[in-house]
């Protein structure tokens, strides 16, 4: 393949002329007019060539999810500005959403990465390697030079945000960054940040952990840039190397003058690295991005239009498209529709005389008073609330309070320890902690022990209900999954980074359409029928929403929908548990989401769909079974003759304690650097902590938050150091054999030691 | 040890430097290569492991090199061959990649066959294609690539496949000095996986003569690679439980005998190494270990939990899970699975799971220890006679 430079860098200045010489070298001069329609994930693209092949007209617009209105939009357009005549003039589409509106204007469909490449190979005979971005879905084209011409080999995605413009939208939306900025933020020069390249929702977590901890948000956006030509090389080049010409193409490649420059910097260096020959060229120059980046699947379609038979494709104006953006698409819904998540009124009736049950009794406040001998606690230190429950030593609850989250797990605990005192338990025989704040504040309370969540969970389940298989805990912002066997936990799920199947979502939606949480299932159950929702990442259900709104699904529909596609979620999106059959018969449900009735309803369908002879329970304390749990344990540590370590209200109510948030908190461990808070709290008996930066006398005790992993509850190299050498005292006692393979397998023999064989 | 009659060599053996990728079976073969190698006469400074697996690793030497293998043992050899090739201060003359067809398991000659997993065997030129597709990466880097196909489970056959295979890169190679060379190699791994044996003996007793419990781990070999097992089992061993590996299990005749004989003599198996109770189609050599893992775990009392690992997606895995769940299940002992191990370590998930599972080995190892001594045969040899 010639490697001259002459085609390569320009933009398409010239293009009409070329098409024009085209035309009249391989056909005769086309009988009529030729549109090339891209309708995409986000914009609609068009493109009319007259008979000469020069560009007529051409616009590009979002569509905000209204594909079919936009089209028709265009079409009208065109015809007044353009003169588009029907039964004249032909009209080719392409692009994800162009599939049902091409037959109804008589238009031809032409796959979109076969558009891209028919312009290209066209207009760019010296290009090996094309990537174009979209809204919702990436492209790699490699063109390799056979004898002949050119063979290609195109790899494309669209399952997944990671990747695309949305990607990076999505994240400079929730940073309230205007279109215009972003499109001229730089990436150039820019200190990197560690952003999750895979997904779009992963990828907004880390923003704002970075936005948190003071990162300014042009090295966001560049770290933005980074990922998404990351994601773009690692999964769509499957061992080819992107060699020079490169063309850029797509919204996001275009507008982007950040992207661009992320693709130069890491092509230069693939190029330098790999040592490809450049033909002593400039290597930036190499990588181009057309003016029409945006138009190249509309005028592939005009370049594989004009080759089809003339009666191929004639525009036959725009009224069916019309009747269906009025009509068609609406009468579609009916058909498309589930019925509700009621099947009837007898349904319905079964239902609640089986789940909804009076809200399980509780002592009043005063009971306390009257109680007799010592109690246990249990407390339950979530992300968001912290609860805590009292037990009598027959494991009968007695009390439950909570507190929400302040950010500081001492001031949540001061409050729990207020509220029990202040309901008359004041003799605390064994206290257990559970939750991301129990080694926290293990030792500051005084808990005889710290019980990891998913035991806490599992305790309480099994209490109530002995022969439990499987409990489904969902949440305000986390799944958890659990399956028992032998009176463990031997499988789990957990999922707090996805939000699709959790409460939040649906506590959102209810709150777009003002009805109160509360009524959340009577509203859902007067569904007749409701949209079926697409299971999966929250992103794309928002999108999906939006979508059925506009086919007129009313709230309560919608509201049903979402009720019934989450436990889809839980289960097989966010649990990856295909098969409930295996997990057990007996299921039970617990967690704030499962409150929601119209949940429970859809959740207990789901189920006996897959597991027809399953019992499915609702626990009766469905909010605070982690701190029954804990109390539970507790019970158990006192049975076994535990003393209690308890350190009183009195102590609790008067702790004092610093925090210091400065320089010498931040984490190092990885390069998100997550400004933690140090709070220190004075403690008779503590060790202090002599070794560290910020030195801790004798008598206090340091309690880390703000970090967002486990590592970071380590302070710095010097704990490091201390925790090592405790860990590897503990090594030498108890060998593993796999770290004698690890040091010994791969020693190399000297040949004295052969040799003495 | 070279034949009288061979040409002088190009370049002299003892400065030979040899790349080895530390991957798939190499964990379970790396002193067979190490003998081999020394006994051939290359100074064993000069043989260079590429480095345990990690992100960092893939990220450096095998980005855009990587093949469509969903497989991530397979998928890391991009990283650990582009180290061996782009990353070493002192330039390699030779890349050795074997594609082992079977291995010299301790249960050959009582199961079907001890084959490799085949996409673990053919990954060597799987991963090859990312280094040749466009340009000889090999070539340009003066590096001479061999793979050679080897049945290490058939002595009389590896000479002959090293010697066809290796001739290229050992410079005046023959077929007699490769033979004395893999007796070599084999008496070396012998020696590691005898010595590796009693140690694991050795912590037996000390459970038995102290009423302790330890844990066994059931995976591939692989999985003791820090950047694919993330080494799961050192968070468990930090609470005071050895680990022990159901690859080094000691398979001393006296414990053979105690914990297999009455299967053996009721018919139900041939030998102590026979599976044919659990598992027919015995064919795949990491898979019979993986299920006479389990049995073993079984039998013996202060095993107390089973910590069973695998990666993404592994085909050979998944029909084991359930075999191996219920054989360790059914005796009373704790089962734990880390599934789906890919190239991130879970931390998060691996730190509650890591809890869990020692909260409940607190909780039940002794009343497991004691169930299952009651239920085992007297005379357990690794207790000191009474």
């Amino acid at each position: 393949m010639s490697s001259s430079a002459e085609h390569s860098a320009e933009p398409l200045k010239d293009r009409s002329e070329r098409w024009g010489g085209l035309g009249e070298e391989r056909r005769s001069l086309p009988p009529s007019r030729t549109i090339g329609i891209d309708v995409g994930s986000t914009t609609v693209k068009a493109v009319i060539v007259d008979r000469g092949g020069k560009v007529a007209w051409q616009d590009y617009q979002r569509h905000n999810t209204r594909q079919a209105e936009k089209v028709l939009e265009f079409l009208q357009r065109m015809e007044t500005e353009a003169g588009l005549s029907p039964g004249a003039d032909r009209v080719f589409f392409t692009g994800s959403g162009a599939g049902f509106i091409a037959p109804l204007v008589g238009g031809k469909l032409i796959q979109e990465v076969v558009a891209v490449a028919a312009c290209v190979e066209q207009q760019h005979p010296d290009v090996r390697f094309v990537s174009e971005i979209g809204g919702e879905d990436m492209k790699t084209i490699f063109f390799t030079a056979t004898g002949t011409g050119r063979s290609k080999q195109v790899y494309m995605q669209s399952a997944c945000s990671g990747g695309t413009g949305t990607f990076i939208e999505k994240t400079a939306r929730k940073l309230q960054v205007p279109g215009e900025r972003l499109a001229a933020m730089p990436y150039e020069g820019m200190s990197l940040h560690k952003v999750s390249s895979k997904c779009g929702i992963f990828a907004e977590t880390d923003a704002n952990t970075l936005v948190k901890t003071g990162v300014p948000v042009e090295e966001i956006i560049a770290s933005l840039f980074e990922a998404v030509v990351y994601q773009n090389l690692a999964t769509l080049t499957k061992g080819n190397t992107p060699s020079p010409d490169v063309l850029l193409l797509g919204g996001p490649n275009l507008f982007f003058k950040g992207l661009q420059e992320a693709w130069r910097h890491h092509l230069t260096k693939l190029w330098t690295q790999r040592k490809i020959d450049l033909g002593g060229r400039e290597a930036a120059s190499l990588i181009v991005v057309p003016a029409e980046a945006l138009y190249y699947a509309c005028l592939g379609c005009v370049e594989i239009g004009q080759g089809e038979k003339p009666e191929v494709a004639i525009y036959q104006g725009r009224d069916k498209l019309a009747w269906w953006v009025e009509t068609g698409q609406h009468e579609l819904k009916a058909k498309e529709g589930a019925r509700g998540l009621v099947a009837s009124a007898g349904d319905l009736a079964t239902f609640v005389t089986e789940y909804v049950k009076p809200a399980a009794g509780r002592s009043d406040a005063a009971a306390g008073a009257r109680h007799v001998g010592s109690v246990l606690v249990g407390c339950d230190f979530g992300s968001t609330t912290a609860k805590a429950v009292v037990l009598d030593d027959d494991r009968e609850l007695l009390f439950s309070c909570y507190a929400l989250s302040k950010g500081n797990p001492i001031e949540d605990a001061q409050s729990l320890f207020r509220q029990v005192r202040e309901a008359g338990y004041t003799d605390v025989g064994a206290l257990a902690l559970t939750g991301y704040g129990k080694d926290l504040l293990k030792d500051v309370l005084g808990a005889d022990m710290g019980v990891v969540e998913t035991v806490a969970h599992a305790t309480a389940a099994l209490h109530f209900y002995p022969d439990a298989d499987v409990i489904c805990d969902v949440g305000g912002t986390d799944v958890k999954i659990m399956i028992l066997r032998q009176g463990t936990v031997a499988d789990f799920r957990l999922n707090s980074q996805c939000s699709s199947g959790n409460g939040a979502f649906l506590q959102g939606v209810a709150e777009r359409y003002n009805i109160p949480l509360e009524a959340y299932a009577d509203r859902a159950f007067e569904a007749k029928a409701m949209p079926s929702l697409t299971m999966g990442c929250g992103v794309f259900l928002q999108s999906d929403i939006v979508n059925q709104q506009r086919k007129g699904w009313s709230a309560e529909e919608i509201m049903a929908a979402l009720a019934a596609v989450l436990p889809v979620n839980v289960w097989i999106y966010a649990g990856q548990l295909q098969n409930l059959r295996a997990a057990g018969r007996k299921f039970i449900l617990q967690g704030g989401t499962h409150r929601n009735m119209a949940v429970v309803k859809a959740q207990v369908d789901f189920i006996r769909g897959r597991v027809p002879d399953a019992e499915v329970v609702l626990h009766p304390y469905s909010g605070e079974a982690g701190a029954i749990g804990a109390a539970l344990c507790a019970a158990d540590w006192r049975k076994r003759g535990g003393p209690s370590h308890f350190r009183g209200f009195d102590t609790i109510a008067a702790l004092t304690y610093t925090s210091t948030t400065s320089a010498q908190t931040v984490c190092k461990w990885c390069p998100i650097n997550c400004t933690r808070t140090f709070i220190d709290v004075q403690l008779p008996g503590a060790k202090g902590r002599e070794w560290s930066k910020l030195p801790l006398a004798p008598g206090w005790e340091r309690v880390i938050s703000g970090n967002s992993c486990p590592k970071g509850l380590v302070e710095d190299v010097n704990e490091m150091r201390v925790v090592k050498a405790k860990l590897e005292e503990v090594k030498r006692e108890y060998p593993n054999v796999a770290e004698m393979v690890r040091k010994d397998a791969f020693r190399r023999v000297t040949p004295a030691a052969v040799a003495a064989e | 040890m070279r034949s009288a009659g061979s040409p002088p060599p190009p370049s002299p053996r003892n400065k030979l430097r040899i790349g080895i990728p530390r991957v798939l079976n190499l964990w379970n073969t790396h002193q067979f290569w190490m003998g081999f190698l020394t006994s051939l006469g290359v100074d064993p400074r000069n043989v260079v492991f590429s480095s345990d697996t990690s992100e960092e690793q893939g990220r450096q030497f095998g980005k855009g090199r990587g093949t469509v293998d969903c497989c991530y043992p397979v998928k890391c050899i991009s990283g650990h061959y582009g180290e061996l090739v782009f990353g070493q201060k002192q330039k390699l003359d030779v890349l050795l990649s074997p594609m082992i067809y079977n291995l010299p398991s301790f249960l050959s000659g009582h199961v079907a066959k001890t084959l490799t997993c085949p996409r673990v065997m053919a990954a060597p030129e799987n991963i090859k294609a990312g280094f040749i597709k466009e340009q000889d990466a090999f070539a340009e880097a003066g590096i001479k690539y061999v793979s050679p196909f080897v049945s290490l489970d058939e002595p009389r056959l590896v000479p002959k496949q090293l010697f066809a295979g290796m001739r290229e890169a050992i410079p005046g190679l023959t077929y007699e000095e490769t033979a004395t060379a893999a007796d070599a190699g084999f008496r070396a791994l012998r020696e590691f996986s005898d010595r590796l044996r009693k140690k694991s003996r050795e912590v037996l007793e000390w459970c038995a003569r102290e009423d302790r419990a330890c844990l066994m781990v059931i995976a591939r070999p692989y999985h003791m690679d820090p950047g694919i097992g993330h080494e799961i089992e050192v968070d468990l061993q930090a609470y005071g439980y050895p680990i022990l590996w159901m690859q080094y299990f000691p398979i001393d005749a006296d414990l053979m005998d105690w914990a297999f004989g009455e299967d053996i003599r009721a018919g139900h198996i041939k030998s102590a190494f026979d599976i044919r109770d659990v598992w027919p189609s015995s064919y795949s050599s990491n898979t019979n270990e993986i299920l006479w893992g389990a049995k073993v775990a079984a039998r013996i009392p202060w095993i107390a939990c089973v910590i069973r690992m695998s990666s993404y997606e592994c085909g050979m895995d998944q029909p084991t899970y359930t075999p191996v769940q219920q054989i360790v299940e059914r005796s009373g002992t704790l089962f734990f699975s880390f599934q789906d191990l890919d190239s991130t370590k879970p931390s998060g998930s691996v730190k509650i799971r890591v809890e869990t599972i020692t909260h409940y080995l607190e909780k039940y190892a002794a009343a497991i220890i004691s169930r299952k001594k009651a239920a085992a045969p007297p005379g357990c040899p690794l207790r000191p006679a009474a």
